[in-house]
């Protein structure tokens, strides 16, 4: 008979202890670094965030003297200029949101945070193969971000170009009247790539060697199967941008013209090789996302994830399938449309998949005693949003219809409902799923669910009508819609989805007071309060350096909810069976 | 370790003042107090004189430009009859407008504090009132939008950092400038036909012509002084003046069309009679 294992393999093993700068600073465990991530990445999101409020304040209310930015005054004439944001700062701030969102909060809070944190501890290891690179994987997006940021104070403004950096108008500063901001946006990039390779590398050779005894490829987490899966479309896919971000540096400042027509340059290259690194991105954005959601949802319904295999299958199917869809962003740059057919073919087939994926949960949860807490309530929109997003997406990939909808808003809708709705609502799920593991106390459940609920209302009432929008033919970035007459009548549609917007990012303050009260105030919590298998659960709430005791010894697959074998409704993955050998003392550890 | 933390702060520091360093976010705003902290001249007002003259344009001027401001029917509607290039604008005596006439030589070392009365360049009816103005090193330049449209200021400079600022609607946005420049060219992106021209000097002694040609320069020290006139097609003209105690020089310029299109360096003087006009190919 199996009992809970908590207790079994939890105690602390004594360390020497580490002075402060060694212990939080510059640390090689593998848990603080997640937990640096974590306030670096909410930290942009925070900054990301408040540009969308600029950017929907602009269009909400556009070029309105009686409507002045709140805050404007304390920005400097470059950018708001009498409470009226100006042209120039709006193209930096949709640039800027993209790029912060994408690449300092999103990315870093799936992978950086929780590949760092859940990896060793879900393969039942006592770190991460290269410890030291791992704390050079932070040390280098961290400046990665300052370089980011500096691009604000500098003379002309930050870049301008837009997420995506198209050139000729991102190589040629006569064309934005963006020099030092544009060249720093390059630079930073190259860093942080850098940084997510360092981090590949990392969790890659992680799980291929340090898997605890008894710890197989199929009984790996769900979790940790999507991050290693969305490692190695890092290690693959970020050399291609990096490679395309130093082209168009060299284009910026020494006068090459990889990318300028005028020399025979091809501004088309830009395009495919940012969209060959820019699709597989996009999974690099969700993968995670569809992982944490497996474990929750199964410790929500208490039920076996329904056809783990087709999931670990899946998940490599999406990332496989990733690599052959990036031209669905090119069909209107003059493309053969034959080829445009061939990538709408590879598009569709992506739906495969990822709506096993959807049926998959949907599966898990069907007559299952479900629990609904903060990070289930958060899981379950997570499918929602994610089955609206996948669904515009087949819009979009088609190539008659994309006609129409290209560089619309709603495209926008679309990838906000892939992103927020499916990356951002899964990142809640799973810092709610994993804080009390990661701080040692609960947050609040009532604040949490208030959360929950009006975001998802606010978060379908700013978005959802962008669809709307998209149709009416509004184009994305667009400043100032009402210099159109034809967009003039969307004027009301458009203050609706901005004062949803506000209510929207003022809502994640409700967020952010539970984060930081419950890190103070929050109840103790124990070592698995979700009643789950995985080997998280079975080390301490914080786990000590080391993470466990002993190596703990893996006897079943993560997902053994209301098992027969235990009286519990739970069956943790280390818990021996009756018969079972003794555990295997743990390696020392040099750090 | 401590190697380590030595690279890392080598990445952080240039960032970190970068950051803070690189002066307030965005474009022009380092344009400020860039004249030297010598002392001031003093003149004395008892003795000083002034250069007075005239710009005038010898022969047939050329026919001005239509604009076409239909795009913009706004701006149409606030000119009388069709809206036209103000570039060569003759008066009925012959006087050339838009003329930047300065003292390019011969004052006392010193600074000379910038006043603080700002100069104004309006955007109203889609061009740029006045054509031509001049304004102090550290004198506040107002740039107003009249018309409650967008319009973009893009100046570009070659002696100095240049800013490019929109304005989506009535407005004003001020800039200063650091360096002496004679002249600093401004456009507006969003509509092709705005031009106008900025004359920086670090000294007061500085004016643009009116609609008839004549310029005076007032409150000189007693002394020689080389006077410079600039003008946007013909190019520059230099002439030498003695400034006597409490007294008068005259200097009187002249351009004709002939000179339009001469390539001559700005700061170069040109012939005023058109003997080397067109040599150089134009520009």
């Amino acid at each position: 008979m199996a009992t809970t294992s908590a207790h079994a393999t939890a105690a602390a093993e004594p360390h020497h202890e580490p002075s402060f700068v060694r212990k939080y600073i510059f640390s090689t465990d593998h848990k603080v670094i997640g937990i640096q991530f974590l306030f670096m990445s909410l930290f942009f999101l925070l900054i990301g965030g408040l540009l969308a409020g600029v950017i929907r304040w602009q269009l909400g209310w556009p070029t309105n003297p009686d409507m002045p930015l709140p805050g404007g005054g304390l920005l400097p004439e470059t950018m708001v200029n009498q409470g009226i944001v100006l042209p120039e700062f709006y193209n930096s701030a949709v640039t800027m949101h993209g790029t912060i969102m994408i690449f300092f909060a999103i990315m870093p809070l799936l992978v950086g945070v929780y590949a760092n944190y859940l990896i060793p501890l879900q393969i039942g290891a006592p770190d991460m193969a290269f410890p030291k690179l791992n704390m050079a994987s932070f040390w280098t997006a961290a400046p990665a971000g300052v370089i980011m940021l500096a691009g604000f104070f500098v003379a002309g403004g930050h870049s301008g170009a837009g997420w995506t950096q198209y050139p000729p108008l991102s190589a040629n500063p006569e064309f934005s009247g963006v020099y030092m901001g544009q060249q720093l946006w390059l630079i930073s990039m190259i860093v942080l790539g850098f940084s997510s390779l360092m981090g590949a590398v990392n969790y890659v050779t992680t799980v291929i060697n340090m898997r605890a005894p008894g710890m197989t490829w199929f009984r790996l987490p769900l979790a940790t199967w999507a991050l290693f899966v969305t490692a190695v479309l890092i290690l693959l896919a970020v050399p291609v941008l990096t490679g395309a971000l130093i082209l168009l540096l060299f284009d910026q400042t020494i006068g090459t013209t990889f990318f300028s027509p005028e020399y025979g340059g091809e501004p088309l290259l830009w395009q495919h090789l940012f969209w060959f690194f820019g699709h597989p991105e996009v999974y690099i954005l969700i993968l995670p996302a569809m992982g944490f959601v497996s474990e929750i949802i199964a410790a929500g319904s208490r039920k076996p994830i329904f056809g783990y295999h087709a999931m670990v299958l899946a998940i490599i199917a999406i990332a496989f399938l990733g690599w052959g869809v990036w031209g669905h962003h090119m069909f209107q740059s003059g493309m053969n449309p034959t080829l445009g057919m061939g990538f709408m073919a590879t598009t569709m087939v992506i739906a495969v998949p990822s709506a096993i994926k959807v049926f998959n949960w949907l599966a898990t949860m069907w007559r299952g005693d479900l629990h609904f807490h903060t990070p289930m309530l958060h899981a379950v929109a997570f499918v929602g949003m994610f089955v609206i997003g996948g669904l515009s997406g087949v819009f979009v990939a088609s190539t008659p219809v994309d006609i129409f909808l290209h560089d619309t808003y709603f495209v926008v809708a679309h990838i906000h409902y892939v992103l927020f709705g499916g990356s951002l609502f899964a990142l809640y799920a799973a810092i709610t799923f994993w804080y009390p593991k990661m701080f040692g106390r609960m947050m609040n459940p009532l604040l949490g669910k208030l959360h929950f609920w009006l975001t998802v209302l606010f978060f379908n009432l700013t978005f959802f009508p962008m669809h709307n929008l998209g149709i009416a033919g509004m184009m994305r970035r667009i400043y100032d819609p009402n210099q159109y007459e034809f967009l003039r009548p969307m004027q009301e549609l458009n203050t609706m989805i901005s004062i949803a917007a506000l209510l929207l990012i003022g809502t994640q303050l409700i967020f952010a007071f539970n984060f930081f009260w419950s890190l103070f105030r929050g109840e103790p919590a124990p070592a698995n309060p979700w009643r789950a298998n995985s080997l998280e659960w079975a080390a301490p709430s914080p786990p000590p350096h080391g993470n466990f005791a002993r190596t703990p010894v893996v006897y079943r697959g993560p997902y053994e909810y209301s098992s027969p074998l235990s009286v519990e409704d739970y069956l943790p993955q280390d818990d021996p069976p009756a018969e079972g050998p003794e555990p295997v003392p743990a390696p020392a550890t040099s750090h | 370790m401590s190697g380590m933390q030595i690279s890392i702060r080598v990445l952080i520091v240039p960032a970190v003042l970068l950051a803070f360093g690189c002066g307030g976010g965005g474009d022009g705003d380092a344009d400020t107090g860039g004249a030297a902290a010598a002392d001031a001249v003093q003149v004395d007002e008892a003795t000083a004189g002034r250069v007075v003259g005239t710009v005038s344009f010898e022969g047939q001027p050329p026919a001005p430009q239509p604009i076409n401001m239909s795009e913009e029917p706004t701006c149409a509607e606030k000119h009388e009859g069709q809206p036209m290039n103000p570039v060569a604008v003759v008066g009925a005596d012959g006087g050339l407008k838009n003329v930047y006439v300065h003292v390019k030589e011969g004052l006392p070392q010193g600074s000379w504090p910038a006043p603080s009365e700002a100069a104004v360049l309006d955007q109203d009816g889609c061009v740029y009132i006045p054509h031509v103005v001049g304004v102090q090193v550290g004198q506040t330049l107002e740039i107003k939008n009249s018309d409650g449209l967008l319009h973009n200021i893009n100046a570009k400079p070659s002696e100095q950092r240049g800013f490019n600022v929109s304005q989506p609607t009535n407005m004003t946005t001020e800039r200063t400038f650091s360096q002496p420049e004679v002249m600093i060219p401004v456009e507006c992106d969003v509509h092709g036909w705005m031009e106008a021209y900025i004359g920086v000097s670090e000294h007061p002694y500085f004016v643009v012509t009116g609609e008839d040609g004549s310029f005076e320069i007032a409150n000189l020290p007693p002394g020689d002084y080389v006077i410079e006139a600039w003008h946007e097609e013909y190019g520059t003209q230099t002439q030498n003046v003695t400034v006597p105690a409490s007294g008068e020089a005259r200097a009187e310029f002249s351009y004709s069309a002939s000179m339009a299109g001469a390539f001559v360096p700005l700061g170069e003087p040109i012939d005023p009679h058109g003997r080397h006009a067109l040599a150089a190919g134009g520009h």
